[in-house]
């Protein structure tokens, strides 16, 4: 035989396909391990006593303590962080929505003059990150009085996803015909009535998907809440675990405790709304 | 009500009539957009132009700051760490076909349904939802002398390589990166295939019949159709290297070992509230501006011509 088989290549072929198979899973398990590790770590660490930590740094668990959740929402004061980041980030989330809607509303919906203009306007300043103005902003809150208050975050956060709200829910309205607003105008609904009572209920989607981006950068965010709160009592779950993390006489286990506190709302809000985040609504409004 | 009598019996107040609604509409908008506009003004440009005034002052700690001219951007362009710090953020981009290929692969591996797609899919995403300064924190640890990456180089025989991460110029500045990358790909995936969701399977599955591997799949028929999206990515991860560190420099390295993991966005943070050299944090943060302001213009104009009304 001086060829293979014709069954012969079909079987070297399929082996072929069955290898890559493998192959790719083998590659994307290996990166689901790279990303889900330092997790796993951190929990495991978080669970460990002093000692048992000292002893063995990389082992598993021999025994459980909760001892360092019981420290760390001592020492951190984690629910009165806890309350600030929710009051700061809520604040924040709620505020931005709503002065989007408006203006998405304005420009879209009402033949206003310059609308387009205002449009642009509005996100533009996305090119103005927080990095590079952190200062001025500082002091122009200070100006303003709401230095080291719920009230100058919550300002700062809602200045802040202002250009991505408007843009997406602009975006959104655009696509509802406007015969919708006429047929509610001829029945007598004021410009309120109609955007809260008509194009808000239709909107859920985009306003889902906006929540869930504004909540992620607000309640992660470290530079705004770190210069607007400082050391005050008033600072957010992130300046908490980023001032502990400083601080010399912290053990691992108990930083590590602190991190999954941290970091155990925003796991919540992921397991909640996984469809709508992973859908990829998310994904395309990302700027 | 009355309104609509009046106009029923004299017609030519419907000119009149109809100019006073447009005045109201008018007015009834200039009120809807205010509230945003007034939180645009206030929080972001007003910060900006007084960053722009404050740049051009002298100021000493807590002296009352003097007019400067444009000493601090002299003092700028020979400030060997600002210098330090841009350099930093070019060799930052110099991984950035990684941040741009690996989450491409990926997507395209997982659009092709590989069995598991929906599992990788949420871990891959996973690390997004964590905030950089826990995961910066996550990474110290993990990348401690004695620490697991360590271990696990050892224990495959790769001691040499062990080394103390965080504590070499290059290698921190290397890590610092690769921190970044383990933290945003997966947003990379995510905008891959919603932008895949637009490619057909079927194109795909003739260049298969077809006999085409899976490089020459990604190479000739993905990536032409989906260089926008494409664009649109490296756009984000370019803008991204430049404001996205922060926290993680911050809990990793504090811009150390000297100033080998020092990016611009830290600089103007450490001059401002450290050395509290505001008029010079000013002119650091006016030249940070300007790089981010022209790489994220190309987004706002995809979000204009994608939001403003069609003339």
């Amino acid at each position: 035989m001086t060829r293979p088989a014709p069954s012969d290549r079909m079987t070297v072929s399929s082996m072929r396909i069955v290898l890559t198979r493998w192959l790719v899973t083998a590659v994307l398990v290996v990166l689901a391990v790279v990303t889900l590790y330092p997790l796993v770590f951190t929990v495991i660490n978080s669970l460990k006593t002093r000692a048992a930590y000292s002893a063995d740094p990389l082992g598993f668990l021999t025994d459980i303590t909760f001892d360092n959740y019981i420290e760390t929402f001592e020492r951190m004061k984690v629910w009165r962080l806890l309350l600030n980041s929710i009051i700061t980030t809520a604040g924040g989330l709620v505020l931005s929505t709503v002065a989007a809607l408006f203006i998405a509303y304005a420009v879209t919906k009402l033949k206003m003059r310059g609308g387009n203009y205002i449009f642009l306007f509005v996100i533009a300043m996305l090119v103005i990150p927080s990095q590079v103005i952190i200062y001025p902003l500082y002091e122009t809150i200070l100006d303003l009085g709401f230095g080291g208050t719920y009230q100058g975050l919550i300002l700062a956060y809602a200045a802040f996803g202002l250009p991505l709200g408007t843009y997406l829910l602009s975006a959104y309205f655009r696509a509802i015909p406007d015969e919708l607003i006429e047929a509610a105008r001829l029945d007598g609904a004021g410009d309120i009535r109609i955007l809260f009572s008509i194009l808000l209920p239709i909107s859920t989607p985009a306003i889902a998907a906006l929540s869930i981006l504004n909540f992620v950068w607000m309640w992660n965010d470290l530079l705004l809440p770190l210069v607007i709160m400082g050391g005050s009592d008033k600072k957010t779950l992130m300046v908490g675990v980023a001032l502990l993390s400083g601080q010399y006489d912290v053990s691992i286990p108990l930083i590590s405790a602190g991190l999954i506190v941290a970091l155990a709302p925003v796991i919540l809000v992921y397991m909640l709304f996984q469809r709508q985040i992973l859908s990829g609504a998310i994904a395309g409004a990302v700027r | 009500m009355a309104e609509t009598a009046n106009l029923a019996t004299a017609p030519n107040r419907i000119a009149g009539a109809r100019k006073g609604f447009v005045r109201k509409e008018t007015l009834i908008a200039l009120l809807f957009v205010l509230p945003g506009l007034a939180l645009a003004i206030l929080f972001k440009l007003v910060p900006l132009l007084r960053g722009i005034w404050l740049s051009f002052l002298e100021t000493r700690g807590f002296e009352d700051p003097t007019f400067a001219g444009l000493a601090n951007y002299r003092t700028m362009l020979s400030d060997p760490s600002v210098h330090d710090s841009f350099r930093n953020a070019l060799i930052a981009f110099a991984t950035l076909p990684v941040w741009i290929i690996l989450p491409l692969v990926l997507a395209f591996l997982l659009f092709q349904k590989t069995p598991g797609w929906k599992f990788f899919r949420a871990a891959f995403f996973l690390p997004y939802m964590i905030a950089p300064i826990v995961v910066g924190i996550m990474f110290r640890q993990i990348l401690a002398p004695d620490g697991p990456l360590n271990a696990v180089l050892r224990a495959i025989g790769l001691a040499p390589l062990a080394i103390e991460w965080l504590n070499g110029p290059t290698s921190a500045l290397l890590a610092l990166t690769a921190v970044a990358l383990w933290s945003f790909f997966g947003l990379g995936v995510l905008t891959y295939l919603s932008g895949l969701s637009t490619v057909s399977e079927e194109v795909v599955e003739a260049a298969k019949l077809d006999g085409a591997r899976f490089w020459q799949l990604l190479f000739y028929i993905i990536m032409p159709l989906l260089k926008s999206v494409i664009g649109y990515w490296a756009v984000l991860c370019t803008s991204g290297i430049l404001i996205w560190m922060f926290p993680l420099i911050y809990a990793l390295t504090k811009g150390g070992p000297g100033t080998a993991t020092v990016l611009p966005e830290f600089l103007v943070f450490t001059t401002t509230f450290q050395f509290l050299d505001r008029g010079l944090g000013a002119a650091i943060g006016m030249a940070l501006f300007v790089f981010v302001a022209i790489v994220s213009a190309f987004v706002v104009r995809r979000m204009y011509v994608e939001g403003a009304q069609k003339k």
